[in-house]
């Protein structure tokens, strides 16, 4: 069957809060009778024809906290009223709380352990929360007095909604975009989208009722794919890094449970939690309390957390279990599960935002801002700001190309908040390449010097961050118990995370069938994680030799799905019905391709994932 | 003129894996927290709908109208996934789409519905619809609507319909014994209560779902309100069943013993 | 007392389908007398045995124009008995032919009509329960409105016995209206092994540790395939699947020649109803075990001490290795 093609005149990847304000913002103009209609160049005579695709079957099955000062969202959205936007709740408790280890298996260097004594101690004058210490006030750069929790499952629900009752605009879901059509003369301007073919096997070869992925040529393409996109990335790969970028560098995998309280809860809707120091000082975590007993809980394991075994969903159990929070959750019920990536390199790591036929918004471009912690508004914002320069150009109609995008969409951006904001964010994590208390206090100096302060170098690849499995556990697991380890979980195909982490002192996990529950159950009773047939398996080991090789595979123990497993003959085996798309993988695999950013696993654009509209 | 005129009656249900709870609501029993659960197309209505485009590519002059009855935000949600997979026009009513409503209400709106498509034929009318739906699960709403219709040639658990060059066609019912009875049909108008058919879910063509947004928008814009509610029935209790048990667990014990064990249970009556 | 209407087809051969026996110990728990009514090509035999059941008096439709299963004929047949009847109450059991035109029947009544009747009470007024959203949650629900057709799933309830006596029977002329449909023939699946088997007493659940790694590092797919074809033939028993097992299909992986999604239980396959069920090699997650619904006795094979079968989703957890133990229930079963 022969690859169609048609025609559209702005075609945009991915729905999630940057494509929320983008076509918010167009959809809003394309929809005012009072103003001259916009027409299309693709189908003249017809209105602007403006498409997305989404990869999720649905767009309300994004993953986030959610907690947010909201400014881009209400400045974007007259009327704006979270009242009618179910889970949403506005903040009115905030809190930062470093967690005790009561356990007494977290690695804590010296230093780190100085500084908790500080605060036992501190406690017994403040009064005591349980095996934690509450932080008397919350930093200005962190704290969102005046902003909103959300789901944001919800509140994608809520945003397409709106803007497909317009009718201007199209949002389809459970079509991924496989990659951009470049073309010009220089081969770097973007003419349109390819879609992922269907009808395939599991390595994409034709099988029953196949259908090559059509072809969406379009004046504009708009990128919004998020961190782990596979366009976005394309472009990153094809047209290269501004100069001084630093690209994608720094990640954290973010895991949540949302939970039903019991009964007799006295957290309040509003609530906001943030917590540092358990169950690894490297993983923080959060709590949002939304209304009617639902609250939102979590952890982000990050890229500078080193352990080759690294992984989330045993340490998001241990963290609820933290005695701090578990008074609250201990009989509480799972409603839903989640998980995604967060490209933390922020402004440092911006793309080129615009060129010939194409502009880029949202996590993707740099939005995320891991000074405040947030990322929802930033996204929202930039989608906003490229909505109106579209519409700067088609009133005016001036070609969108480079150098009009740039004049008018990345000069709104340099001139907003989003460009000030995340300057000064720029370096305020690096601080934990050398430790988490030099990081912490990095982070502070950085917020409360403008930027002007900072600890620590910029990270390297990540790939190359991650160390041997005995020298990061070696102070508290000796090279022949972890020999031994290796060996029993080789044999039974099992990744090695548990083993490591029971050997270190880490109590087993006493499944409740409430909260507690096993990965797969909380995967299908939590995430309602489906996938339909006939698409090719969307993570690829490129070359089988070097996974075989390879002495570090983070890959299956990062997996928050337990999609990548162990396989025959050291290459992973890949489940995509169970794959959440949080692409932690993608960061985590530790063999480049020699001479190369890229590494070995291959992260492509893919249908299927959660099927909850709660995270 | 030939070709046939398929409507085709479906709603929307929970999306597979949601967790469902009944809730009292005012309006009688319904799913705590309704308005969140995301929703598809009810998957037999989906197999009837492809079915009804499958047989209108080959029956020249033929046309599908999707009519379906639901809240107009989840339809709209629901319409983008579908309206990618095969040609139809759609008609909305605004209304209740939950199990617990009274199936005889919907099938009077239904009924009604129909009537009022404009160009109606009912010599060339084939009614399909699921044999039941994934919410009420009655399998009696489609039937009832072909009766308020005056069509005595209905069909439930059809696998596959087979279109004979003078308008007839030839039917597949799933009986007993997993079995199909075949019958022949002189023509239309007829009812078609669809099982899982025979053809796979179509694949998403962006095409195909430009083109129905022509009608699937203005459809929604313009549906008509069908508050439908739970009718006659007195519920006395809706409840999720007790699931839990008390799990013997047989550990250390010889495999030759517990085989022992498994064949005296099977073979006790 | 409100008048109660047990209505049925006959079989081809003019016997009286299982299920109406079924659905006539269903009628008879709302108290007080049942008429029944059977209509069909030949009803004789079923007429008979009707009559012997208990009833109050039997009516019958028949004739060459009834023997085909349509609607037009049978939705007349039925309409006119029950409107003989003068029933108030009419029960029907839900074979396809029944299905086919209870809804129908119960418009042309003037009534209305619930399917899928699992259980019959009498709480101050007859209640029926049901299950909605693909057997998740349980109603128990009245009406008020008459007639009130009430089709009851076959398996539901013990068939009715034979109570000794005769009752009367009666013949009413229907006259046949035209129909454009002729049933033509049946057709039989064409698929090999008969693996699923609705009235079996034991449903056997393969998951999928039959085809993963054993204790010796390898997998042994032929050796799965001979145990749970051997098992099945030898216990009679009908063949369900978790979902992740038949999926392996798809994967281009080995999977048993005579399995596919038919056999699946839970999350989207079938929710079966035999009285017995065993698990081997299946985790017992939530999703898969909601397609337990009905099963009565469930018990579980799997090395797993903590498998989901072990937290309240089996009555019996047997934790070892189900390549043996099935090996020996197959020799023992195999001695009978």
């Amino acid at each position: 069957m022969e690859r169609q093609s048609m025609a559209v005149d702005i075609a945009c990847v991915g729905f999630g809060p940057a494509m929320a304000g983008f076509l918010t913002t167009l959809s809003r103009r394309l929809a005012d009778a009072e103003k001259a209609p916009l027409e299309s160049s693709a189908s003249p005579g017809l209105p602007l024809q403006v498409v997305c695709y989404e990869r999720a079957d649905d767009a309300s099955f994004g993953v986030s906290g959610v907690v947010t000062r909201a400014r881009g969202l209400r400045a974007g959205m007259p009327g704006f009223d979270a009242s009618q936007i179910p889970m949403a709740s506005p903040v009115k408790d905030e809190k930062v709380v470093w967690l005790f280890d009561h356990l007494g298996a977290s690695r804590r260097s010296g230093a780190l352990k100085a500084a908790e004594a500080a605060m036992k101690a501190a406690r017994l004058v403040a009064g005591a929360a349980p095996e934690a210490f509450e932080l008397p006030y919350t930093p200005a750069f962190l704290n969102k007095h005046d902003g909103f929790i959300f789901s944001m499952g919800q509140l994608m629900q809520f945003m397409s909604n709106q803007v497909l009752a317009t009718g201007t605009v199209q949002i389809w879901p459970a079509t991924p975009v496989a990659e951009a059509l470049l073309g010009g003369d220089d081969g770097k301007a973007v003419k349109g989208v390819r879609l992922v073919d269907q009808g395939v096997d599991k390595h994409g070869s034709p099988e029953g009722a196949f259908m090559p992925g059509m072809d969406v040529l379009a004046a504009l393409t708009v990128v919004a794919d998020g961190p782990v996109g596979a366009v976005g990335r394309q472009l990153d790969r094809e047209l290269g890094l501004p100069p001084g970028s630093h690209g994608r560098r720094d990640w954290a995998v973010g895991m949540k449970f949302v939970v039903d309280l019991p009964e007799d809860t006295t957290l309040q809707p509003g609530t906001v939690l943030h917590t540092i120091g358990f169950p690894e000082p490297e993983i923080f975590g959060f709590l949002y309390v939304h209304p009617d007993r639902v609250a939102s809980v979590g952890i982000f394991v990050p890229s500078w957390l080193e352990s080759p075994v690294r992984t989330s969903y045993r340490y998001l159990q241990h963290f609820v279990q933290h005695p701090y929070l578990w008074r609250h959750l201990q009989k509480s019920k799972l409603r839903s599960w989640g998980a995604k990536s967060i490209l933390e390199s922020g402004r440092r790591g911006e793309p080129v935002l615009a060129g010939d036929g194409f502009a880029r918004i949202g996590e993707s471009s740099g939005t995320t801002n891991v000074l405040t912690n947030s990322g929802v508004d930033e996204a929202f914002t930039s989608g906003v700001q490229l909505g109106e320069a579209v519409i700067e150009l088609l009133e005016a109609k001036r070609p969108l190309t480079r150098e009009h995008l740039d004049a008018t969409y990345v000069a709104r951006r340099r001139k907003s908040w989003l460009e000030s904001e995340g300057r000064v964010a720029e370096r305020a994590r690096d601080g934990f390449q050398e430790g988490v208390l030099t990081g912490l206090i990095g982070t502070a100096l950085t917020g409360l010097s403008g930027g002007m302060l900072y600890l620590g170098d910029e990270p390297g690849h990540p790939a190359d961050q991650v160390v041997p499995l005995e020298q990061f556990w070696a102070e508290r697991i000796g090279p022949a118990d972890l020999a031994a380890i290796r060996k029993e979980c080789e044999a039974k195909g099992i990744p090695l995370h548990d083993a490591v982490m029971d050997a270190a002192g880490w109590p087993a996990i006493e499944h409740d069938g409430n909260l507690l529950v096993s990965q797969q159950d909380a995967l299908l009773m939590g995430g309602k994680v489906q996938a339909a047939p006939g698409y090719a398996d969307h993570v690829v080991f490129v070359r089988p030799e070097l996974c075989r090789g390879c002495d570090r595979k983070v890959c299956f123990e990062i997996c928050s799905a337990e999609a990548i497993r162990p396989g025959d003959g050291g290459v992973p085996t890949f489940d995509r019905e169970k794959c959440v798309h949080c692409g932690a993988c993608l960061w985590s695999c530790t063999q480049r391709l020699p001479g190369t950013e890229e590494v070995n696993l291959q992260f492509r654009a893919g249908t299927g994932g959660l099927h909850s509209a709660e995270n | 003129m030939s070709g046939f005129q398929i409507v085709v009656l479906g709603s929307i249900v929970p999306d597979p894996l949601q967790t469902l709870e009944p809730v009292s609501t005012p309006q009688g029993p319904g799913l705590k927290n309704e308005q969140m659960l995301p929703a598809v197309l009810d998957p037999w209505a989906g197999h009837a709908l492809y079915e009804a485009a499958n047989l209108a590519a080959k029956t020249p002059g033929s046309k599908v109208t999707l009519l379906s009855l639901g809240p107009k935000a989840k339809l709209q949600q629901v319409m983008m996934a579908v309206a990618q997979k095969v040609p139809f026009e759609l008609v909305a009513l605004d209304g209740p789409a939950g199990g617990f409503t009274d199936s005889h209400e919907v099938a009077e709106r239904l009924a009604g519905a129909v009537k009022a498509l404009p160009g109606l034929d009912t010599s060339r009318l084939l009614l399909f619809g699921g044999w039941e739906s994934a919410s009420r699960g009655a399998g009696v709403t489609l039937q009832m609507v072909g009766e308020k219709l005056g069509i005595a040639e209905q069909f439930q658990g059809v696998d596959q319909i087979a279109p004979q060059a003078d308008g007839s066609f030839e039917v597949l019912e799933r009986v007993e014994g997993g079995k199909h009875q075949v019958s022949r049909c002189a023509g239309a108008p007829a009812v078609l209560g669809w099982a899982t058919g025979s053809l796979p879910e179509p694949k998403n063509n962006p095409q195909v779902g430009m083109a129905n947004m022509r009608t699937v928008m203005p459809a929604l814009q313009k549906a008509a309100a069908a508050p439908v509610t739970t009718g006659g029935v007195e519920f006395a209790s809706v409840a999720l069943p007790r699931v839990q048990r008390e799990t013997r667990i047989v550990k250390d014990v010889s495999p030759d013993e517990i085989a022992k064990e498994i064949v005296e249970w099977i073979s006790k009556e | 007392m409100e008048t109660i209407l047990l209505l049925t087809h006959s079989e081809a051969d003019g016997s009286l389908p299982k299920a109406a026996l079924e659905a006539l110990t269903a009628a008879k728990t709302l108290g007080g007398s049942v008429t029944a009514a059977v209509f069909g090509g030949d009803v004789d035999a079923a007429a008979k045995t009707l009559a012997a059941a208990g009833v109050a008096k039997v009516l019958t439709a028949s004739g060459d124009a009834f023997a085909q299963p349509r609607y037009a004929t049978d939705a007349a047949a039925a309409a006119a008995l029950a409107k003989g009847a003068g029933a108030q109450i009419v029960v029907a059991p839900a074979t396809s032919r029944m299905a086919r035109v209870a809804a129908g029947v119960a418009q042309r009544l003037g009534g209305r009509i619930d399917t899928h009747v699992t259980q019959l009470v009498n709480e101050g007024g007859p209640a029926i329960v049901r299950w909605y959203y693909k057997q998740r949650i349980e109603a128990t629900q009245r009406r008020k409105e008459r007639p009130w057709v009430l089709l009851v799933d076959p398996g539901a309830y013990p068939a009715a016995r034979a109570t000794g006596g005769a009752a009367p029977i009666e013949k009413v002329e229907v006259a046949p209206p035209a129909s454009r449909t002729t049933v033509t023939g049946v057709k039989a699946p064409t698929s090999g092994e008969q693996t699923i088997k609705p009235d079996a007493k034991l449903l056997f659940v393969a998951g999928a540790g039959w085809t993963k790694k054993q204790a010796d590092g390898k997998p042994n797919p032929e050796k799965a395939e001979k145990l749970i074809l051997g098992f099945i033939r030898a216990s009679g028993a009908s063949l369900g699947s978790s979902k992740s097992l038949v999926d392996q299909a798809g994967e281009g992986q080995k999977v048993f020649e005579f399995m596919s999604h038919l056999n699946q239980v839970g999350q989207t396959g079938s929710t079966p109803r035999h009285p017995k069920g065993l698990a081997a090699c299946c985790h017992g997650e939530e999703p898969h075990v909601v397609g337990w619904r009905f099963i009565r006795e469930r018990r579980a094979v799997n090395l797993d001490p903590n498998c989901g079968w072990a937290r309240g989703k089996a009555d019996v957890l047997y934790v070892a290795d189900a390549f043996v133990v099935m090996e020996k229930v197959n020799a023992l079963l195999g001695a009978k």
